[in-house]
């Protein structure tokens, strides 16, 4: 590791910490590391319901510049029962405790991502699509994805999924507050009713030529696919 | 006057071992939610889910003071030894303020820098590619992380986690598990430099 690297160190559910975190935390602070510090507030958990979530998960963003002497935080409400951060309350808990540390501070933040649905499905770039639009359009820095299909099962994650992290987040930059909040609700609408029955989509294997590192076409096709529903809801950025 | 100074870590263990005792379960069961319970209705915060990115000034910054107390008045509970580490308003708003504004990810021409950006600013965020702590399989490990590395919008990685290393399970707290985490960094900038940007941050 290089100090520029991102050196992680976590937080835990909710306001608490272990010795061996700040241990960690004087090595990356004594050797002049990058800190990267960590920590996903359960919605639905000990905080309680949205607003609650929120407000814990605000102070915990604020502990981790004064605990860990963080360089950034990354963020990841999760959703108690789905355990996915692409649920309609995990985004708006991300998006109004971005919001409201980004009109206060000059603090560096960012999230990560956990889709229900796996790779090579259009459900899986769906739920990508929406927490990358609401990062970017609540002022976050830096978006880190994506573990997809829960992050839980072996080899089911690719770089598609992060094409299309990159590529939403272009589409949403500088995008009207109130349009991006029209297209986010009609988003989320497509994919949310859909959760008891997510494909777990397709292992790394399956997706990718795995000598010449090149995406299937089946997995392009999909890509396309999900292409099109973004722009039909109005984002233009394909379109250029 | 005295300056004020940032809290650090070294001062942050100290306060875990003197601070008021508290049982984890009242910490978790009654402290969380009846602050955070609290807050909500003195700063009168009501969310609109359909709302995900708030567009109201009053409820913004009303989140931040509701957060900002809820860090002081609770501050954070340190499991091992049962004590609660405590800060004033001012140590929090000194630390923020010391906290950086930018930030160099990465080496040479790879190098990208972190930098603070509105909401409404034009500019995209950083993209960090990568498993996120997924379970990845040893034999597919430098390729799945190439093909991150090689995607021309990623910027940096942020790897998986290997299933096995040579085999053996990597527990936690086991010798297997320092060898795996050492293979992941090894590999994943292996798949950075193979990708033709060695100097990729991770």
């Amino acid at each position: 590791m290089r100090q520029s690297d991102s050196h992680e160190v976590s937080q835990l559910n909710e306001l608490k910490i272990d010795v061996g975190a700040l241990c960690f935390t004087a090595h990356y602070v004594l050797n002049g590391n990058v800190i990267m510090c960590e920590q996903m507030p359960i919605y639905g958990g000990y905080a309680g319901g949205l607003e609650e979530t929120t407000i814990v998960d605000v102070a915990t963003h604020l502990n981790a510049f004064v605990m860990t002497q963080a360089s950034w935080h990354l963020d990841g409400p999760i959703h108690v029962r789905w355990g996915i951060t692409t649920a309609r309350e995990a985004l708006a808990v991300a998006g109004h405790c971005a919001r409201a540390i980004e009109a206060n501070t000059h603090l560096l933040l960012g999230n990560q991502y956990y889709t229900m649905a796996g790779p090579c499905t259009t459900m899986c770039l769906l739920e990508t699509a929406a927490q990358a639009i609401t990062d970017t359009a609540s002022g976050r820095e830096i978006l880190s994805g994506v573990a997809s299909s829960k992050g839980v099962a072996t080899n089911f994650t690719t770089a598609m999924e992060a094409r299309m992290m990159a590529e939403a987040a272009r589409a949403a930059a500088g995008m009207e507050l109130d349009q991006v909040n029209r297209i986010l609700d009609q988003l989320v609408g497509l994919y949310e009713k859909n959760y008891k029955t997510a494909p777990k989509g397709k292992s790394f294997a399956e997706c990718y030529d795995v000598v010449k590192l090149t995406p299937s076409q089946e997995y392009l096709d999909v890509y396309e696919e999900a292409v099109s529903t973004l722009t039909e809801l109005g984002l233009n950025y394909w379109r250029k | 006057m005295a300056l004020d100074k940032k809290i650090t870590v070294f001062e942050v263990y100290n306060r875990a071992k003197t601070g008021p005792k508290v049982d984890e379960r009242d910490w978790d069961n009654k402290i969380i939610p009846q602050t955070a319970s609290r807050l909500k209705e003195k700063y009168g915060i009501k969310m609109d889910k359909r709302v995900i990115v708030p567009t109201d000034p009053e409820l913004i910054n009303n989140l931040f003071r509701a957060g900002l107390e809820m860090l002081v008045e609770c501050g954070v509970y340190s499991m091992d030894t049962g004590r609660v580490i405590k800060f004033t308003e001012e140590e929090v708003l000194t630390s923020i303020q010391a906290a950086p504004k930018s930030v160099i990810l990465g080496e040479g021409r790879d190098a990208v820098e972190l930098k603070g950006r509105s909401y409404a600013d034009s500019r995209p965020p950083l993209i960090q590619g990568g498993p996120t702590g997924a379970p990845v399989s040893e034999d597919l490990f430098l390729a799945l992380h190439q093909a991150y590395a090689q995607e021309p919008l990623v910027d940096t990685i942020v790897d998986g986690v290997l299933q096995t290393i040579n085999g053996n399970d990597p527990v936690p707290n086991s010798p297997w598990e320092i060898a795996a985490v050492k293979s992941e960094a090894m590999l994943v900038r292996m798949a950075q430099a193979r990708a033709g940007r060695p100097g990729m941050a991770l």
